[in-house]
């Protein structure tokens, strides 16, 4: 039988030294954003039943999902997504606390993905929802934190774009096909594949409809899109989505983000638990969204409790990847190494403990004689030795 | 790392007939495509000023263009099919023109009888996706050099396979049964890079599109 006990799954690794202090250096500076803005920590179990993620309102595929069985045979799954296991603790045991509520978390994402294309299936995620609010000073909270996040970590060369789902939703409400093309266009629009777009709506006939349709996947950039947008469409549902668009970019624009916040209307989103404002961050160097969000206000009624959320997630792998080519992270070594010679061993544990309080890191040597620890001092490169006996003297290293 | 800003656009190009046409369609529109012509083993070449030329085989071009170490790719729509990917697809480049079909020994009626059928193919993704929407179990069996030999050989009942002109198809004694999709080669691009260098990136797509 072949055996795979030196090598982790696919998808999977571990993460080393430098890793991991990259990577809680992000959490520790997100949670700081996230609590001071009065957002509290939630940790949801890495199981769940697999009905959570089967809704009518959400939809992930079945084979994107790691599946197992509890102990009486029922279905579950390895968390694909913090929202929805959040939206069920709010509905449930956060039913009756005041409004609106605060949280943020911190916690690994799995999904199956087709193998060996360079993307892992262990996500980090950290996010914040706001549940309760259904309010523009609610999307304003949230894009802005998100903003504060994605600048913390790439500030000269993060991108912010936010979009309304709902802009798509209302042409395609009036386009008189079957669901099944509605999803074609739907998919078409979000690869921004025009020549196949323009073909399938250039066979619904020339009305007003399919010309905005057709224009949809252009629409993205600076100021300029909403001028484009203006005279595409007239209805008042459209308008009003374009103006409360607009006013949330100019707002944008003014905190000093000029340049870095930009607009894409073709967003169309398959997880189609968005209602309205919906966000993505991009940074340097990755090649995918590194944070996406937005609002999602029919999501909690499907466990009863209709109240109105948004917020967003953020990848720390993704964001940790770039603090990682600047390379100003070093595995720490120690200041010094403790050796102490035969009958001194307490002694020695106690004068490491000494030098700690000082504020010295200190390693306490496990070798028997001077020279084992001062070989292994110097490939290690740790630059002082103290040796401990009656008494205590120290040497460093040129 | 400022590098983003000043490294040219990289475009990643399907070695063989597309990059042909590719580098053809480039020279039209005015870029200088001399490294390209005189590339010995080079993987990494120069297009003018402002663009530069990654060669590798279709599915690569994907995977570079899909985790963001491409800008954009130049790969046959039945690449894409097959692969799929998180990438915007923004022009059809017109060359490279054919189609998935479904094809068999000629006079053979494929879809008689209830036995569960055999498909010989090189593109088992696509020729899954086809008879799923037809509700169709089918057992499928990767071939990766001449697929014609696997229904001469009674290995299996037809092949899913690019078709251009039909003739290695007549030759052996085989027709195409039915057409799957038509092919041809796409202009794809990087979802991050569309947004963070929008500007090079539509200028060249709307010089392409006026030299198609």
């Amino acid at each position: 039988m072949k055996r795979y006990d030196l090598i982790t799954p696919e998808g999977t690794g571990d993460l080393l030294f430098e890793d991991c202090a990259i990577m809680r250096d992000t959490e520790k500076r997100l949670s700081d954003i996230f609590k001071s803005k009065g957002y509290c920590e939630i940790v949801t179990p890495g199981l769940e039943f697999y009905d959570l993620f089967n809704l009518n309102s959400n939809y992930f595929p079945q084979e994107s999902m790691y599946k197992l069985t509890d102990n009486k045979g029922r279905l579950l799954v390895v968390r694909p997504d913090s929202t929805m296991p959040i939206a069920r603790v709010a509905a449930t045991r956060l039913r009756d606390m005041l409004l609106p509520l605060r949280m943020y978390y911190s916690q690994n994402v799995y999904r199956s993905r087709p193998g060996m294309r360079g993307r892992s299936d262990e996500i980090r995620q950290m996010g914040i929802e706001l549940i309760g609010s259904g309010s523009r000073r609610a999307d304003l909270e949230v894009i802005t934190a998100a903003i504060e996040v994605l600048s913390s970590c790439d500030n000269d060369g993060f991108r912010f774009e936010i979009g309304d789902i709902g802009f798509f939703r209302e042409l395609t409400a009036k386009l008189n096909v079957s669901d099944d093309i509605k999803e074609n266009i739907r998919s078409l629009i979000e690869a921004k594949n025009y020549p196949a777009l323009n073909d399938l709506l250039d066979g619904m006939g020339n009305n007003s409809i399919t010309f905005a349709l057709k224009q949809l996947p252009r629409l993205f950039g600076g100021e300029e899109v909403f001028e484009r947008a203006k005279n595409l469409f007239n209805d008042e549902k459209i308008d009003k989505i374009l103006s409360g668009l607009k006013n949330l970019y100019e707002e944008l624009s003014e905190l000093g983000y000029n340049g870095k916040i930009t607009v894409d209307l073709g967003i169309a989103n398959k997880m189609d638990y968005y209602t309205g404002v919906v966000m993505k961050g991009y940074i340097r160097g990755y090649g995918d969204s590194v944070l996406s969000g937005g609002r999602y206000n029919r999501l909690l009624s499907e466990f009863g409790y209709d109240v109105p959320a948004t917020g967003f997630a953020v990848n720390i792998d993704a964001v940790s990847k770039l603090f990682k080519r600047s390379n100003s992270y070093k595995a720490a070594v120690p200041d010094i190494i403790v050796h102490c010679e035969d009958g001194y061993e307490m002694k020695g544990l106690l004068y490491a403990d000494k030098l700690r309080k000082e504020k010295i890191n200190a390693e306490y040597s496990v070798f028997e004689t001077a020279s084992e620890t001062e070989n292994y001092a110097r490939s290690k490169g740790i630059k002082a030795v103290a040796y401990v006996s009656g008494t205590i003297t120290h040497t460093t290293a040129n | 790392m400022n590098n983003t800003k000043k490294r040219p656009l990289r475009l990643a190009l399907t070695k063989g007939r597309l990059e042909k046409d590719t580098v053809a369609l480039l020279e039209k529109i005015g870029y200088d495509c001399k490294a390209l012509h005189e590339k010995g083993r080079k993987l990494i070449l120069p297009v003018g000023d402002s663009i530069e030329a990654v060669l590798a085989k279709a599915a690569d071009v994907i995977t570079y263009v899909e985790n963001g170490v491409c800008d954009m790719g130049v790969v046959g729509k039945d690449t894409i099919m097959e692969a799929g990917g998180k990438f915007f697809e923004v022009a059809d480049l017109g060359f490279g023109r054919c189609r998935f079909a479904l094809a068999g020994k000629k006079g053979g009626d494929f879809y008689q009888g209830y036995n569960v059928k055999t498909i010989a193919t090189k593109y088992p993704n696509v020729a899954r996706a086809f008879f799923e929407k037809k509700g169709m179990d089918v057992d499928i069996v990767k071939i990766e050099g001449s697929v014609e030999l696997a229904p001469l050989l009674n290995l299996s009942d037809a092949i899913v396979d690019i078709v251009e002109t039909g003739g290695t198809l007549k030759e052996n004694g085989l027709e195409v049964y039915e057409e799957i999709s038509p092919l041809s080669a796409r202009l794809i691009v990087n979802r991050v890079s569309i947004k963070l260098r929008q500007h090079e990136i539509e200028a060249l797509v709307k010089s392409i599109e006026a030299n198609l």
